[in-house]
């Protein structure tokens, strides 16, 4: 893993978050720091993707900070966050079906000014015999991993990863996790997964959600290897 | 940039036909027109993927921009074809700001809304001016251009061919672009391309104001090709023809927009002769488009050439 540091690239506390009336996030404190692999793990409808969409932009909170780089980013639009260095991805894995491989890339390179797309695609090897296929055409991993590299783009500080492997057969798993593996090596990770395994293999730090609230937090590798904190969810 | 040659075919075919039928030049100078202002709608819908009810609008502002110079102020064709764009800048500038905010079924319906007060500032608010009903005529007004006098029909013919080629190559490489790209992509998943970090609000201006000056232009190009303009020009009523005319020829295609209008106004020429409701014939071909040829007249042609031909004939 990437050296740490114990200084904050992302800090939430006390974040509260409504879908009109109703109340989804209820105080939730997390923190991440550089180098870091942060997971969030919870049962459905605990408000996980609802914490990476507030991060990210999609969301108005009604309470509490999101602090980015020592830069509070709670009010800023999803394509002002994105420009900052924070990538969302999130967990429908829809691609821009209608382009081809390469035009969705572009269209990453030109938002970010980043056109050195080996550094993308030598994650994933695989893509640089799609490049010409429509991105409608790719299978669920294919398209998984269009969307990492796509985000890698940019180079950003900090990618959100929602349910990555969701769906997908445990080959493209075993291939992912790897590719996380070496992502993690240069970039600041945090994923929401329900696939414990993996948050076990990969994580330095786990949150535990259950009902909109953090009710656990593991930050002992052994802990996180062993799984420990199953027994919250 | 490749794919020149694409756009000079098309232009050349234009003239060949002129040339083979020159009865029916005034018909094919029509088409041509036409073809830019559907080019315009196309953006919006086909590659956009936002519906207006309004078109006739921005056609309305440009023809009436150009005629209102031409009865008043000035007598050159040229300075009136740029008035007719600056004209579709500004509105679409004005406009656009609050019109792509909107969701689409919201965004149709403000446009017809605008393409009816449009009408009614022609047609009553500005009747001193616009003379209303009646029309605005100012062909005697016009004065000889530099180099080519578009008063007269032969060169009013090629100056239209010219526009058209220009327009087409401009469109065509918009398409391959990667904000042709970016276009398509909001089409698809406008909140994906927010995560990617782009402004969705200033491509959908972007496209908002380069389909209204397309539509202005259109509607210069038809002031003075007819020396004449009325309110029917920018009326609701005509929305459909610009939009069936995209559907027709291949929404999100570099070249439907020709098909489409050759298909909707020679049905229109053709058919009217002998049924008066040619609209009936416009209706059906509408209908098998949408049920059974969803990629339009061009849009199925690019598959059937890529099918044959391969990666020499990608299509666009």
């Amino acid at each position: 893993m990437a050296p740490k540091s114990n200084d904050n690239l992302l800090k939430v506390e006390n974040l509260e978050v409504s879908y009109q009336k109703l109340r989804v996030l209820f105080g939730v404190s997390i923190e991440v720091n550089p180098g870091e692999v942060v997971a969030i793990v919870g049962r459905n409808g605990m408000g996980k993707t609802t914490l990476f969409r507030a991060i990210g932009g999609f969301l108005k909170k009604d309470r509490g900070s999101v602090v980015f780089k020592g830069r509070p980013i709670g009010g800023l639009r999803a394509f002002e966050v994105a420009g900052l260095g924070v990538k969302y991805i999130p967990q429908d894995k829809q691609v821009f079906g209608d382009l081809k491989v390469r035009e969705n890339l572009e269209l990453g390179s030109y938002a970010t000014k980043d056109y050195d797309w080996d550094a993308a695609l030598n994650y994933f090897p695989k893509l640089k015999d799609l490049l010409d296929r429509k991105a409608g055409h790719l299978s669920g991993g294919e398209r998984q991993m269009l969307l990492i590299a796509r985000a890698l783009l940019g180079k950003p500080e900090l990618i959100l990863m929602d349910e990555p492997t969701e769906g997908l057969a445990p080959h493209v798993i075993n291939d992912l996790t790897h590719a996380f593996k070496e992502i993690s090596k240069k970039m600041t990770l945090a994923i929401i997964e329900q696939n414990l395994p993996m948050v076990g293999e990969i994580a330095d730090r786990v949150y535990c959600m259950k009902e909109g609230r953090i009710i656990h937090t593991s930050v002992d590798k052994q802990e996180i290897k062993d799984l420990a904190f199953e027994k919250c969810l | 940039m490749k794919g020149f040659g694409g756009p000079l075919l098309a232009v050349l075919i234009l003239i060949i036909a002129r040339i083979a039928f020159p009865a029916k030049m005034n018909f094919i100078t029509e088409v041509s027109i036409f073809s830019i202002y559907v080019i315009g709608c196309n953006l919006l819908y086909g590659h956009l993927g936002m519906v207006s009810f309004g078109q006739p609008f921005y056609l309305s502002v440009g023809a009436y921009s150009t005629a209102i110079y031409l009865a008043y102020f000035g007598t050159s064709p040229m300075m009136s074809l740029l008035i007719g764009i600056g004209a579709g800048v500004v509105v679409g500038l004005i406009l656009g700001p609050f019109f792509v905010r909107l969701r689409g079924d919201y965004f149709a319906l403000v446009n017809l809304a605008i393409c009816a007060i449009g009408l009614f500032i022609v047609e009553k608010l500005l009747l001193p001016i616009t003379r209303g009903d009646d029309g605005l005529w100012y062909r005697s007004r016009m004065a000889d251009t530099l180099f080519l006098d578009i008063r007269k029909p032969d060169n009013f013919f090629l100056f239209v061919m010219l526009a058209l080629l220009v327009v087409l190559i401009l469109f065509k490489y918009m398409d391959q672009s990667v904000l042709g790209a970016s276009f398509r992509a909001v089409k698809g998943n406008e909140r994906k391309m927010k995560f990617l970090g782009y402004s969705t609000f200033t491509l959908k201006l972007t496209g908002f104001t380069f389909a209204s000056i397309l539509s202005s232009f259109s509607g210069s190009l038809f002031a003075i090709n007819f020396g004449f303009v009325n309110p029917n020009l920018g009326t609701p009523g005509r929305a459909a023809d610009v939009l069936v005319a995209t559907l027709i020829g291949g929404a999100g295609t570099v070249y439907g927009p020709i098909f489409g209008s050759f298909a909707f106004l020679g049905i229109r020429d053709i058919v009217s002769k002998y049924i008066l409701r040619w609209e009936l014939f416009v209706g059906i071909l509408t209908i098998l488009v949408l049920f059974k040829f969803q990629k339009g007249i061009w849009g199925n042609i690019e598959v059937l050439l890529y099918e044959k031909f391969g990666k020499k004939a990608k299509p666009s």
